[in-house]
This record gives C-alpha cells, structure tokens and sequence, in this order.
C-alpha cells in the first residue's frame, strides 16, 4: 500500500469513526422517565394561605428553592399513606447514597385537617424524615390549592364515627420555581423515582 | 423502624403450625403504631385448608378498640378503602394481605403493644388466634 492509499484508509476510517460517533449522538434520544408523566413548564403553584407542622403560617413561598415531592394524604391512613411515605424517604435516601444533588423534599399536605393538627402531623412527617414538610390549615384553602392542582379528595364514612379519606394517590413534583412539573402516579415505586426524579430535574 | 425491614421479619407462629388446622396464617407483620397515632395496620398470609370456603366475619384482637379488614384500592388514580365484611375464603386458597391491598385496619390501640393477639372469627367462634410481636 503506497503512501496514497494509507492516506485515504486513514481519512476513511476517521470519517467513518466520526459518523458513526455523530449519528449515534444525534440518534440517541434524551433520556425519558419511565412513569412520571413531565408537564410543559409554566404551571405556577397558586397561591395559598395554610400552616406548616411547626404551626406557622406559610403561603406557596415555602416551595422556593427546594424541590418537592408532593403527597396528598392524612395521618389516619393505615395503609397507602405511610408505603407512600416510605418510598418516597426509601428513594431520597438511596439518591443521597449515589451523592445525588440536591435532593428533593418530602411534602404531605394533609386531605384531613381536622384531624391533622400541626403537632401530629410534625410526628407522623417527622418519623420519615426530619427534614420532611407537612401542610395543613383550613379545608376551604387546602381545597384552592388541591384543586388548581387537579387532586381530588373525599370524606367518608368507614364504620361508626370513624371516616376515611379517599384521595388522588398522585405524588406532584414541584420545582424550586414554584412550579408544578410533574406526577408520579400509583402505585409508587421507589426504582421509579430513583431513575426519572434525576431526568426531571435535569441532572441526567 | 422502617416498612421494608419490617416485611422482610417473617414472623413464624406456632399456634398455625398444625396441618390439621382449617386456618393457618403466616408473615405476620405489624408495625408499632406512627408516633402520636393510635392506629396501624396488620398484614399476613392466609390460608385455607379445607375443601370448603370459610367466611371470615371479624378479626379481634383485646389490644386494640377495633379492628376491621380492609381493601386499599387505587382507581383512576383516586386511593379508596374499601371494606371487607364477611371476608371468604375460597377452598384451599391462600390470600396475602400486603401494604397497598388487603389489610387489616388496627384501631384504637391500648397502652401495651408489644405483644397482639389476632383472633379470626367465622361467626361466633374463634376459627384461629395467633399471637405477634408488634415491630418497632
């Protein structure tokens, strides 16, 4: 092979490096969360007048600057409410183990007010999680904000003078920005929110 | 405690253990009840032996006020509870009651919960009892 040829085997085989190199950049796609379901930006969180487990006043303000997995859900709920919880602490914890930043908050706005007062729901948060946000107030408010968001709930009779809440099982992703990005829906799964919660804030 | 340990405990019965027994019950798992909360939930497995259904009309247990089988169901994303009376069970059937499904509701709880007792009833009479150490 004259020093010709070697010069066209090398520009090919450059050329075909570097196609090949640039076709599967361009081919493959971002990657895709595999259950949430992310919004067109622009849902902005309305504003709201509640408390938060401490007892002190809050407004839409208290989701600036973090991110936040959103749960709609009461102290009484045996079953679904704390697997709910537990998966979403399981996949904090795990995010926090892959040193993965920053790490979202965990928020239950309570569908049950007056039951969940500010101290047990400071409990019941607290027990997934010191840094955990419980919200509650007055129904008519947890009402506006619940249902600009599309989440549903109801008050119902179970037995005697004890009632349940049927309520949307949705886990809301909120961004620092106050906005309402995305939704998990149920059953929640802890892989599911370690492998899509990275896309949706933009980290992967 | 944590929800996932607390599954993996399996917790092994001797009350259950006789193959004669038309009921048995096995992984029974109940939590403390959440700080500040008087309730919890309890889940286990079980089976029936015999060739006919066995209708479970109430489980009781002396360390909490009530007790009542419950079903979670998540229907067009909307989580309910839906309640199980007079629960049956089919002819040599087993029936897994897991977080996110079937459970029993523990309500009213009492000072003392580090051991319970669960007395599964077919009418009048206690079909079975079994006796677990809560979880913390």
């Amino acid at each position: 092979m004259g020093p010709r040829n070697i010069f066209v085997a090398a520009v090919a085989v450059i050329a075909i490096v570097t196609g090949t190199w640039l076709s599967f950049k361009v081919a493959s796609p971002p990657p895709a969360p595999n259950v949430a379901t992310v919004l067109p930006t622009g849902n902005e969180l309305p504003e709201f007048s509640l408390l938060d487990h401490t007892g002190a006043a809050i407004g839409r303000e208290v989701f600036k600057g973090y991110w936040s997995l959103v749960f709609f859900g009461f102290t009484h709920c045996p079953d679904i409410c704390p697997l709910t919880l537990q998966v979403l602490s399981d996949a904090r914890k795990q995010l926090q183990a892959d040193g993965f930043e920053p790490l979202p908050r965990i928020v239950l706005v309570s569908v049950d007010p007056e039951r969940d007062t500010p101290e047990k729901l400071a409990q019941y948060v607290g027990y997934f999680g010191e840094e955990n946000l419980g919200i509650t107030g007055d129904l008519e408010e947890i009402r506006r904000l619940t249902g600009e968001l599309g989440i549903w709930f109801e008050k119902t009779q179970v037995e005697g003078d004890t009632y349940a809440v049927n309520h949307a099982a949705a886990v809301l992703v909120i961004t620092p920005d106050m906005e309402f990005r995305a939704l998990f829906g149920a059953p929640h799964q802890t892989d599911d929110y370690i492998h899509d919660l990275p896309i949706i804030m933009g980290r992967k | 405690m944590r929800l996932a340990p607390v599954l993996a405990m399996v917790l092994l019965l001797s009350a259950c253990s006789s193959e004669t027994a038309p009921l048995s019950v096995s992984d029974v798992a109940i939590a403390r009840p959440k700080p500040g909360m008087q309730m919890t939930a309890g889940y286990f497995t079980l089976t029936n032996h015999t060739s006919k259904a066995i209708a479970i009309t109430e489980v009781r247990s002396p360390q909490f006020g009530s007790v009542q089988m419950h079903e979670s169901v998540i229907e067009d994303g909307i989580a309910r509870m839906v309640d199980l009376d007079d629960f049956i069970l089919n002819p040599k059937s087993t029936v897994k009651f897991r977080p996110g499904g079937k459970h029993l509701m523990l309500m009213q709880a009492g000072e003392n919960l580090d051991d319970v007792t669960l007395n599964f009833h077919t009418g009048e009479s206690i079909a079975l009892s079994i006796n677990v150490k809560v979880t913390d």
